[in-house]
């Protein structure tokens, strides 16, 4: 089954796997040395939270390849194919439109993070701030910062040392999963015009082949 | 006024097909840079910090993890032998046990559609062997499978408690007695049915068969005592708990119950019936380094991955429903409801039957959780004015996104079942209707006997304090 899928479908997967398994590893473990060790792993809390943070934004673009957000279809269902197509062409312009001003969003509360310029405007970008302030030396509160991250000192923090990561390292995902949802979207508005598809959101038909699975889970008994 | 425009704004974005979360993210998003001066940059602020700032949100991913793992890891077929034992012997015998193994399963999972998932499979193919009408059955544990977010633990009620700040274990605590007096309820009702259409029972199969098949399907029931125990008696979170219900649950289904991962013999190419005959295991004696292989076998990466799924397009939902909450407490609509209807001289009864119905009405075209996030804050602050429990406010609200999972067009129970049963949409909304009555039964019960949710909070952990 997983020769079909695509090296990045595969990555996602992959991904959305990992993380969901860390955190849980992570938090039970803190659970293990409170009692076995009487000590509390300081950053547990603080990386699975960023960890779960990065788990839905990021696996909210795979959801949306997959079609797998919940919506409402009762309309959309009794329509005929042609209105429906048009709706769903205002709908995935709206996703669009929102994922483009979250990223302008995400970009301006990253950057700063980041020592880069936010950008002007309030709907749209209108060219990069000029005076702004580089923040690129805040640091999370609990997470040590990593030898093997060394290098980010000198780029970001004028070679000073970091005890803790930088802000700009889990903040970082804010970004890359809007220019990601954006990049969905589009993938899934071309569809939807070429007529693959008809909606954006869960299906029904996605039933028949979880029905499938279900039985598939009950062969195993 | 602009309110009245936002929550149009919403509805509309949904009618025409917007995924839940992107309809309720872009509308704040065009509320607040009309309306308010906040910028892009804080909104985006606001989306991470539903992860950053709520800790107790952190409970779901877990518990979703932990019943992915009971469903394909075995539990869900142990609990339903033994509460066929049980009370398979009752006229409509089959049916009941249902009814009590998605109590069991609930009890273990904090998810409505989880319960439906696991127990439905396996109970509505039996139930039409035997004799009964797959609407009967589709029907039934279509309703008891929304036992799964009123028995604790439950992930709606995670979403309460992180949304007005009350404590998720008291809300663990008072979702008992109303669970066992719902399942009480379905149960009887299917008995007297049963007595009328004279529905098949079962064989008892005796005392050794209970005790037999209670000790299988032990491993999986002790996860409650894991889990309100760990709670309870002050061990762990329920975050913690949560998260060492996951471990624990693949703990069972890779090395006790070997129903998956390294040590399940796969056997190829059968189609089953729904009690299959057991396969053959390996012993992890002969294969110790299983242990490692256990954690990287395809089984546990699909499981993992099922649980992030679901995960995310929840957790999505309700991070952009706080980017809403969050447009609701800057505009104080709160505070301008309160005032309007204390001023409108509505009592806590009248309050109460707004509550109902709002969310009645809500809970058919959002997602539970969601919804939640939103109308909780709303309504919170009134309630506190008019001196009603937020404890009983929070069962109450449970109880009312019970209905809605089981009533169209957003109802997940609906779905799921309809998927599991292999049976159109609409059969089953005329399936689940004559227990969807009951379900209302116990909904006012609930809301106007406060009792039923109070009591076991306030005996276990003191009366409530409430600060204003």
């Amino acid at each position: 089954m997983d020769h079909s899928k695509s090296l990045i479908d595969q990555i996602e997967e992959m991904l959305i796997a990992g993380i969901l398994g860390a955190m849980t590893l992570i938090t039970f473990a803190n659970v293990v040395t409170r009692y076995g060790f009487n000590k509390n792993i300081l950053w547990a809390l603080e990386l699975t939270v960023f960890l779960f943070g990065w788990l839905v934004l990021l696996g909210a673009s795979y959801a949306i390849k997959k079609s797998s957000h919940l919506g409402v279809d009762i309309i959309i269902n009794v329509l005929a194919p042609k209105p429906r197509r048009i709706l769903g062409l205002i709908a995935v312009f709206i996703c669009i439109s929102f994922s483009l001003l979250m990223l302008k969003g995400a970009w301006d509360y990253w950057a700063n993070f980041a020592n880069l310029p936010g950008t002007e405007g309030r709907w749209f970008p209108l060219g990069f701030e000029e005076k702004y302030r580089n923040k690129g030396w805040y640091e999370v509160n609990d997470i040590p910062h990593p030898a093997i991250l060394g290098w980010m000192e000198n780029v970001f923090n004028e070679g000073e040392e970091y005890e803790k990561i930088p802000r700009l390292l889990p903040y970082f995902v804010l970004p890359l999963s809007m220019a990601l949802m954006l990049f969905r979207f589009f993938q899934a508005a071309l569809s939807l015009w070429n007529g693959k598809t008809d909606r954006l959101i869960e299906s029904h038909e996605v039933e028949k082949e979880f029905q499938k699975d279900s039985y598939q889970l009950l062969d195993k008994d | 006024m602009e309110v009245a425009l936002l929550f149009s704004l919403v509805i509309g974005l949904l009618i025409i097909g917007v995924p839940i979360a992107i309809a309720l993210g872009m509308s704040s998003v065009l509320f607040l840079l009309v309306f308010s001066d906040s910028s892009l940059a804080s909104i985006a602020q606001t989306l991470f910090s539903a992860f950053e700032g709520h800790y107790t949100l952190l409970a779901i991913p877990f518990f979703i993890l932990a019943s992915t793992f009971m469903t394909t890891g075995g539990v869900a077929k142990r609990i339903i032998r033994f509460s066929i034992a049980c009370v398979g012997h009752l006229p409509g015998g089959l049916a009941i046990a249902g009814v009590f193994a998605c109590m069991l399963f609930a009890a273990l999972s904090g998810s409505s559609p989880a319960t439906v998932v696991a127990i439905g499979t396996i109970v509505i193919g039996g139930m039409v062997q035997v004799g009964y009408s797959k609407e009967f059955a589709a029907g039934i544990i279509c309703n008891a499978g929304t036992l799964g977010i009123l028995i604790p633990p439950s992930i709606v009620m995670v979403v309460y408690a992180a949304s007005v700040e009350v404590s998720v274990g008291r809300m663990f605590l008072a979702g008992v007695i109303p669970g066992l007096l719902a399942g009480f309820m379905l149960m009887t009702t299917i008995y007297i049915i049963a007595k009328i259409k004279n529905l098949p029972k079962e064989e008892w199969k005796g005392w050794k068969e209970v005790f037999a098949s209670g000790r299988e399907a032990g491993w999986g029931l002790f996860l409650i005592v894991i889990i309100l125990g760990g709670i309870y008696g002050g061990i762990f979170t329920p975050t913690e708990a949560a998260a060492v219900a996951a471990v624990y649950a693949f703990f069972i289904a890779n090395f006790i119950y070997k129903d998956m991962g390294p040590l399940a013999e796969r056997r190829q190419n059968q189609l089953s019936t729904t009690f299959a005959e057991e396969p053959t295991r390996k012993s992890l004696w002969l294969q110790p380094w299983a242990i490692a292989t256990a954690f990287f076998h395809k089984d546990t990466k699909k499981t993992l991955l099922d649980a992030g799924k679901l995960t995310v397009t929840l957790l999505f939902i309700i991070a952009n429903a706080l980017i809403l909450k969050h447009v609701l407490t800057d505009e104080q609509v709160p505070q301008q409801v309160a005032s309007a209807m204390l001023s409108a001289g509505f009592g806590p009864i009248m309050f109460l039957i707004i509550v109902n119905v709002i969310l009645l009405i809500g809970g058919q075209f959002m997602e539970p959780s969601g919804l939640l996030v939103i109308v909780a804050p709303l309504v919170f602050p009134i309630a506190i004015e008019l001196g009603i429990d937020p404890i009983h406010l929070g069962i109450i609200m449970v109880v009312n996104m019970e209905i809605g999972m089981i009533t169209p067009p957003v109802g997940l129970n609906l779905f799921v079942t309809s998927g599991v049963a292999g049976m159109p949409m609409l059969s089953v909304v005329r399936a689940a209707l004559p227990f969807l009555c009951v379900l209302f039964v116990f909904l006012i019960l609930v809301t106007y006997v406060p009792w039923i949710s109070t009591f076991l909070p306030n005996l276990v952990m003191g009366p409530e304090i409430i600060l204003k």
